[in-house]
């Protein structure tokens, strides 16, 4: 049974971090994920990733919430119906207003809880291959893959201008 | 020279972690200051409570008046943060990496102001809940076609989202904080954090959320001054009922929130010493949001009076005379000095550079805008529809030291925020930092 680990690979470009990973996943090494410092969009890419599945959170949670306030106005006045100046009890531009701002409470909220559940934030444990410098000015590139082909991973790092290359057991 | 004029990623990173060392002596003393002022403003409001709103110079008919103009002028304040982060954003504007954190956090702190303010006008401020809808035994609900409650149910949800907004903007940030700092800080950063690494897949839903949380901000900022506006237009008085009020609040709170930035970030800039992060390229735009939304405003106020004398209704146009030349209209003449005048200096490209006439073009605006909306909200009430009850209004000094409170304590807020947190978005400037190098080798030029 072959052991595994991760190569990382650390890059002070953000264009040599993109032309690693995409030669990483071209030759299907191992699975591969990367560090950066801000949201790169070309790294992203690189990644070819899905879109977020937080999207359907935020869009749920504003129709959720639109709904809850046409239900609490509606049904409120309906429970407690109070006359003011011949207004109709069910009055429904102004109940819009109050659907509207419910609507955007609960997407934004929607939004973070989407983040933090598909994020899997918080997580205090390590993530492989993390270092330090990847939050501030350097571009981590971590490829999982059989101890056979670290050397070939290694290489591939460099080659692309991979400043410093580890291995860390995986 | 060369190297100021080209940041690098760790650069960014030295400035701004420079701004998290333990700050001086000058800095408590500025904070005891102001902390001193807000105790003061404590002690009127409990003397306030003890008595009654009678310590107060609200009289009838004017039972509205320096506690709702602040809490108007500090929800307008939030607005330009909100604009800045959320906005800008969306429309991917270059400028506005480097001071979106600062504005963003004057719109949380501006907010928590501006919602002192309707409690603390109660008078009974414990009863503030009856604007909550909650089950209860006493057959009473909030009327929701009123504009109190959808005030209620804006404001709260702005403080929220923007809060929330703020927060989530933060955990990259925090997250590279955490790395280069030790003890308390830390342990605060990396709660914060909530152990964010920076991984492709955490980016991604990141950067999802952060977007999808600017497009909701974008029409909720526009949203809740439209709703604070509508607390006055939806009344029948003289004065305050009026179609333009909603977009003649928002350009108004855009203004004055934009002029509260540049007030902030001047001084902030040069005792934090993020010169070489927000550089005049920054104020100059910032300076012709000023000037835009500071026409969009005039017209406003022409607009207005020209409806009034259109209307020809004798009630709106003695309400209007008594605006310009009544006992409130020395403050009516000033506001538009501050709102009208003084902001065409704008015009001027070496101004919109010379950050010490910005900051005191902005002081005026400020001073300007909280006329705007005292001039409104009690001028409006003093003259209404029977001369028999007109009473000109005077704020006691219990209004005014709560207010100077208001001003102290949004200030020690901030001033304690930007030590603790990063006041300078790290990540945003690392993105765009090629937009940096080139705007402070035009500042070198402008300043050569």
């Amino acid at each position: 049974m072959s052991e595994f680990v991760n190569v990382i690979g650390s890059f002070a470009d953000e264009e040599e971090s993109v032309h690693a990973i995409e030669e990483l996943r071209h030759s299907g090494i191992g699975a591969v994920h990367a560090f950066a410092p801000f949201p790169s969009e070309k790294i992203q890419e690189a990644m070819a990733q899905p879109k977020s599945p937080v999207r359907a959170c935020v869009l749920a949670g504003g129709i959720t919430g639109a709904l809850s306030g046409f239900a609490l106005t509606i049904g409120l006045s309906m429970l407690w119906p109070h006359y003011v100046g011949g207004k109709p009890i069910v009055s429904i531009p102004p109940f819009v207003i109050i659907a509207f701002e419910l609507m955007i409470l609960f997407g934004a909220l929607s939004g973070l809880a989407g983040l933090l559940f598909f994020g899997r934030l918080p997580q205090f444990d390590p993530i492989p291959g993390y270092s330090a410098r990847f939050g501030s000015d350097r571009f981590g590139v971590v490829v999982r893959c059989a101890d056979g082909e670290a050397q070939r991973a290694e290489t591939m790092l460099r080659q692309s201008g991979a400043e410093q290359v580890e291995r860390e057991a995986g | 020279m060369a190297d100021a004029l080209k940041p690098t990623y760790e650069d960014i990173d030295r400035a701004v972690m420079r701004t998290l060392e333990p700050p001086g002596l000058g800095y408590w003393l500025g904070v005891g200051f102001l902390a001193t002022i807000v105790l003061l403003a404590i002690g009127a409001w409990t003397r306030q409570i003890y008595e009654g709103l009678g310590v107060t110079g609200l009289t009838q008919p004017t039972m509205w008046a320096i506690y709702i103009t602040n809490f108007v002028f500090w929800v307008g304040i939030a607005h330009s943060g909100t604009l800045i982060s959320a906005i800008l954003f969306l429309f991917r504007t270059r400028w506005r990496t480097a001071v979106y954190r600062a504005a963003e956090t004057m719109t949380g702190f501006a907010v928590i102001t501006a919602g002192l303010f309707p409690l603390i006008h109660l008078g009974r401020s414990w009863f503030f809940y009856w604007l909550l809808p909650y089950p209860n035994e006493r057959g009473l609900q909030p009327d929701f076609r009123s504009p109190l409650v959808w005030d209620a149910f804006a404001v709260s949800t702005y403080l929220t989202v923007s809060w929330t907004f703020l927060l989530v903007g933060l955990i990259p940030d925090v997250a590279a904080a955490r790395e280069k700092s030790s003890g308390w800080r830390r342990q605060l950063y990396t709660v914060f954090a909530l152990g964010w690494r920076g991984s492709d897949e955490q980016w991604r839903h990141f950067s999802t959320v952060y977007l999808l949380m600017a497009g909701l901000a974008t029409p909720l900022v526009i949203s809740v001054h439209s709703v604070v506006s509508w607390d006055f237009a939806m009344a029948q008085l003289p004065g305050w009922h009026s179609t333009i009020f909603a977009p003649y609040f928002v350009a108004g709170a855009i203004f004055s929130g934009c002029a509260m930035v540049m007030t902030l970030l001047i001084p902030m800039r040069k005792l934090l010493h993020l010169e070489n992060e927000i550089t005049a390229w920054h104020f100059d735009n910032l300076a012709k949001i000023v000037l835009l939304t500071s026409l969009v405003v005039s017209y406003a106020y022409i607009t207005e009076s020209f409806m009034t004398w259109y209307s020809a209704d004798p009630f709106e146009i003695t309400t209007f005379n008594m605006r310009y030349w009544g006992p409130y209209g020395p403050l009516f003449w000033l506001m538009v000095f501050c709102n009208c005048v003084v902001p065409l200096f704008l015009f001027s490209p070496r101004i919109r550079v010379n950050l010490k006439a910005l900051f005191v073009i902005s002081i005026f605006v400020n001073i300007g805008m909280w006329l705007e909306r005292f001039v409104i909200i009690a001028g409006s009430l003093t003259t209404n529809f029977m001369p028999s009850q007109w009473a000109f209004y005077h704020p006691s000094l219990t209004e005014i030291t709560i207010t100077a409170g208001s001003f102290a304590w949004f200030l020690m807020l901030f001033t304690l925020f930007c030590r603790v947190f990063p006041i300078v978005s790290m990540t945003e400037v690392k993105e765009g930092i090629s937009w940096l190098r080139q705007a402070l080798v035009e500042s070198y030029k402008k300043a050569a």
